[in-house]
């Protein structure tokens, strides 16, 4: 079984998967937005990298689906 | 009359203004920076009522206010800037009209003209600032371009439902909107985004402040931050953002 770390998910604590790319917690918190915006422990991270990063224990995701009507 | 552009303020000015010159960041000095000032506001929607309305009564000299449609029964849950007797009317006329009523020391510069890709750029001649009021991304990436060839700073907002968001991009010093946004594959509903009317309220209040701080001098307090307003749980939310060096329409050549 393969173990769980514990993250902070738009300030909610969750248990996912260790090594658990963003990737794989967009599809799991379903989160999926074209225009999906992710913060990482403060760090602005592009889409092009969200299949190649992974989180750790304690780590902290924001995800922000920005607006588009006026 | 009260514009001379060197002068100080008349006795009206300090009356009317009254209440923010006592602001250690506006004063007197401040005030004439307003009155010296040039946005232009791109929509008239929800957004546009609010943002244009607070930036006409702070004083800002002159607002350039584009928008192509007419006022319609739909929009008037959240467009305070336009009753039930505009309807049919074009929104520039409507704004124009409550803007100089509001504050006739305002110049407003209406123009009825519909964003695309062939939108000339001298669309914000002489303009401090682009205040994005538009209800779609197609839109706003057009400002973005218009933005970047004329290094003039850019303030986005957009809402959603309950929600909205904010951010503020700085030609040569932040990211630009293609950055954040570089998905052009978004659709807008057929029937407008649903919003309640307050979401407009908050987000075009937001982007008169960081428009007003700016023309001040003061930093820009959403340069390189999102904003995300969630009306049904009354949170507020920034995120860093930041500059992409592979964006096509900043690329790494303009320093960031």
């Amino acid at each position: 079984m393969r173990r769980t770390i514990q993250i902070t998910v738009n300030g909610m604590t969750e248990k996912v998967p260790e090594n658990a790319t963003l990737e794989i917690l967009i599809e799991r918190f379903q989160e999926a937005d074209p225009a999906l915006i992710v913060e990482l422990n403060g760090r602005y991270i592009y889409a092009r990298e969200y299949s190649t990063t992974r989180v750790s224990q304690d780590d902290r995701v924001e995800f922000i689906h920005p607006d588009f009507g006026g | 009359m009260n514009r001379d552009e060197h002068g100080s303020l008349t006795e009206e000015q300090k009356t009317r203004y009254r209440r923010q010159l006592a602001i250690p960041e506006i004063g007197e000095e401040g005030q004439i920076r307003l009155r010296k000032a040039r946005v232009i506001i791109v929509g008239l929607g929800g957004l546009g009522s609010v943002s244009s309305y607070y930036l006409a009564a702070a004083g800002v000299g002159c607002l350039r206010i584009v928008d192509h449609d007419t006022v319609c029964l739909d929009n008037l849950n959240r467009q305070l800037l336009h009753s039930t007797a505009d309807l049919d009317r074009p929104k520039t006329e409507s704004a124009a009209e409550k803007l100089r009523r509001l504050n006739p020391e305002c110049s407003v510069e209406p123009v009825r003209v519909r964003l695309t890709d062939n939108t000339r750029f001298d669309l914000v001649e002489g303009c401090d600032l682009i205040l994005d009021a538009t209800d779609n991304l197609a839109a706003r990436h057009v400002l973005n371009r218009i933005s970047l060839a004329r290094r003039i700073p850019l303030i986005y907002g957009g809402i959603n439902g309950w929600n909205g968001s904010a951010s503020t991009f700085v030609p040569g010093e932040t990211g630009c909107l293609s950055c954040l946004f570089p998905s052009k594959g978004l659709r807008t509903p057929a029937t407008g985004f649903p919003v309640v009317g307050p979401a407009a309220g908050v987000i075009g209040s937001i982007q008169s402040a960081e428009a007003i701080r700016i023309l001040l001098g003061m930093s820009p307090a959403l340069a390189n931050r999102l904003l995300n307003f969630q009306g049904k749980s009354m949170k507020f939310r920034t995120v860093h953002v930041g500059k992409d060096p592979a964006c096509p329409q900043c690329g790494p050549s303009s320093r960031g």
